[in-house]
C-alpha cells in the first residue's frame, strides 16, 4: 500500500490492479463514514440511527403483528414469520429508495477523481445493509429472549438466504440509481413501485400457501421471494415446504448485478451537477 | 516533457430540448510549469473548461491527455459537503487520498486559520473562509497542476500573503490554470494567457496581448 506520509497525488496514478482495488475499498469506506455523518449528524444518538431507523421499522411491525394477528399461521409462529419477512423487505425497500438520485445529491463528491459513481452507490447500499443487519440481530435477540420466537434451526441456510437477498438488492439498487438519474418520472414513482412490489417480494407468505396455479409468480420471477423462502426454510426446518432454487437466485442476482455495474460505469455523463 | 493536452474538446449542454454548444473543438496545450491565465466574458465557458480538465464534467467529444496530476477545481461550491464541518471534510479527504490525518490537520489549521469555525458546517462559512479551506485542503495534496476558478480573489491580505508563500513561492514549479476577471492579478501571476470567446480558445503570445484582446471584446 502506498505510504500515508507521501503527499504527492502521483501515488494514485498508474496503480496495479490490487492497488486499485484497495484504493476503491478505501474510498468506499470514506464514503460510508461521510454518509453516516451527513445523514444522521452528531445530534442526539447520531450514527446509531443507522440501526435505529430499521429497528423502528422491523421492531414496530413485529410488535404490531404479534399483537393483532393470531400467534400461529399455518402452524408457524407469527413473530418469526414477520421477522424473516420484514428484515429482507426493509433492506430491499430502503436500498431502492436510497438509490434514487443518489448521484445528483452527491455530485460534490465527484470533484474527487478517485470517487466513482459505483463507489457512491456501493457505500450507500452497504450502509443500509449494515444497519438492517444490526437491527435484525437486535430484533432477533429481543424476540427470542422474550420467548416469541426460536432461533433458526439451520443458521447456514438462513444466512445464505439473506445473502442472496443482499446480493440481489445491490444489483437492483445499482440499476435504479442509473434509471432514476435518467428519468424524473421513475424517480417520482419509486416509492409507489416499491409499495406495489410488496406482494412480489413474498415477505408475507410462504409460496406453499398459495394455490399451485399461481406459485410460479414468486417461484420463477422473484429472487427476493426465493431468498426469503430459503431463509424460512433454515428458520423453521422441517415445519415448512420451501420452494426456492439456488440456481435461479444465482443467475438472476448475478445478471442483475452485472447489468447494474455496467450501468453505474456509464452513468457519469448523465449526472446533473449542481 | 510532461504536458496536459486537450484535443478537439467540445461540450454541449441540453437545456430542455435545446442543445447548447459551449465549447467547440477546442485545443489547448499546457506545459509543466506554465501559469496560464484564462480570460473570457461571463458564460464563455471558462468554468466548463476547468471542470472538464478537472475530470468533473465529461467532454461531449474530444480527449484530454494527462501528462501530470491535476487537482480538483478550486471554486465556490463544489468539492465540499455544505452540511459537514471543515474538519469532517478534511477527514474525508484524508481517507480518500490516503493522507496522514494529524499531519494534514496541522497543515490545514496552520494555513486556513479558521479557528473554532473549522468545526462548524461549511455552509456557514463566508466566501473568504471557504476559499481558505479549499486552498489549504488542496495544497495538502501535492498536485502537479492546480485549477483555480476565481476563488483566489476573495481572500483578505493575510490569506493573499499565504497564497503567495505556499503556492507562488514554495510551489513555483507547479502548473497553474487560473480563471479570473482580475487582469492585474493575471498580469502579475501568469506567464501565458488564453482567451475564451465564441466557443473557441485563443492562446496569446504574451499575457499583455491576451489582456488587450480581452478588453477589446
Amino acid at each position: 500500500m502506498v505510504n500515508k506520509k507521501v503527499r504527492s497525488a502521483k501515488k494514485h496514478v498508474n496503480l496495479t490492479l490490487s492497488q486499485s482495488i484497495l484504493t476503491q475499498l478505501r474510498v468506499i469506506y470514506a464514503l460510508i463514514m461521510r454518509e453516516t455523518l451527513t445523514r444522521y449528524g452528531r445530534e442526539n444518538i447520531g450514527f446509531l440511527w443507522v440501526v435505529g431507523e430499521p429497528i423502528l421499522f422491523c421492531g414496530g411491525v413485529t410488535i404490531m403483528w404479534t399483537l393483532v394477528r393470531p400467534s400461529h399461521e399455518h402452524g408457524l409462529r407469527m413473530t418469526a414469520m414477520v421477522v424473516t419477512g420484514y428484515v429482507p423487505l426493509v433492506l430491499f425497500r430502503h436500498a431502492v429508495v436510497r438509490s434514487t438520485k443518489a448521484y445528483a445529491v452527491n455530485s460534490s463528491l465527484l470533484y474527487h477523481r478517485l470517487v466513482t459513481p459505483l463507489d457512491i452507490i456501493t457505500a450507500r447500499i452497504t450502509l443500509e445493509v449494515i444497519g438492517v443487519m444490526m437491527a435484525a440481530i437486535l430484533v432477533l435477540c429481543g424476540a427470542v429472549s422474550l420467548g416469541y420466537m426460536e432461533l433458526p434451526e439451520d443458521w447456514a441456510l438462513t444466512l445464505s438466504g439473506f445473502g442472496f437477498v443482499v446480493f440481489f438488492t445491490y444489483g437492483i439498487s445499482f440499476i435504479f440509481s442509473y434509471l432514476t438519474e435518467r428519468s424524473d418520472l421513475l424517480e417520482k414513482t419509486v416509492s409507489v413501485l416499491t409499495y406495489l412490489a410488496l406482494p412480489w417480494t413474498g415477505a408475507f407468505v410462504m409460496i406453499d400457501w398459495i394455490p399451485p396455479k399461481y406459485r410460479w409468480v414468486l417461484e420463477y420471477t422473484s429472487p427476493i421471494a426465493n431468498g426469503i423462502e430459503m431463509m424460512r426454510s433454515g428458520f423453521f426446518g422441517s415445519k415448512v415446504v420451501p420452494h426456492y432454487s439456488i440456481c435461479f437466485m444465482t443467475y438472476t442476482s448475478l445478471l442483475t448485478f452485472m447489468v447494474g455495474v455496467y450501468l453505474c460505469l456509464r452513468v457519469r455523463p448523465h449526472i446533473e451537477l449542481s | 516533457m510532461s504536458r496536459l493536452i486537450c484535443q478537439d474538446l467540445s461540450k454541449a449542454y441540453h437545456v430542455g430540448k435545446k442543445r447548447r454548444l459551449i465549447l467547440d473543438r477546442v485545443n489547448l496545450e499546457v506545459n509543466y510549469g506554465d501559469r496560464l491565465g484564462i480570460l473570457g466574458r461571463n458564460g464563455a465557458g471558462k468554468s466548463t473548461l476547468i471542470k472538464m480538465i478537472g475530470g468533473i464534467e465529461k467532454p461531449t467529444s474530444g480527449t484530454i491527455h494527462y501528462g501530470m496530476t491535476v487537482s480538483w477545481p478550486l471554486a465556490f461550491g463544489g468539492a465540499f459537503q455544505g452540511s459537514l464541518s471543515g474538519h469532517d471534510n478534511l477527514r474525508f479527504i484524508c481517507r480518500v487520498y490516503h493522507l496522514d490525518y494529524e499531519e494534514t490537520l496541522d497543515y490545514v489549521q496552520g494555513f486556513a486559520q479558521l479557528g473554532r469555525q473549522f468545526y462548524d458546517p461549511v455552509k456557514t462559512y463566508s466566501s473568504g473562509m471557504h476559499a481558505r479551506l479549499a486552498f489549504s485542503l488542496s495544497l495538502a495534496i501535492e498536485f502537479d497542476c492546480y485549477l483555480i476558478d476565481e476563488v483566489i480573489m476573495v481572500g483578505d491580505a493575510r490569506f493573499a500573503q499565504r497564497c503567495e508563500d505556499e503556492l507562488f513561492a514554495k510551489r513555483a514549479d507547479r502548473t497553474l490554470l487560473i480563471v479570473s476577471h482580475n487582469t492585474d492579478f493575471i498580469k502579475h501571476t501568469c506567464n501565458r494567457a488564453a482567451l475564451i470567446h465564441d466557443k473557441k480558445v485563443f492562446l496569446s503570445s504574451s499575457v499583455d496581448e491576451g489582456i488587450e484582446k480581452y478588453y477589446s471584446l
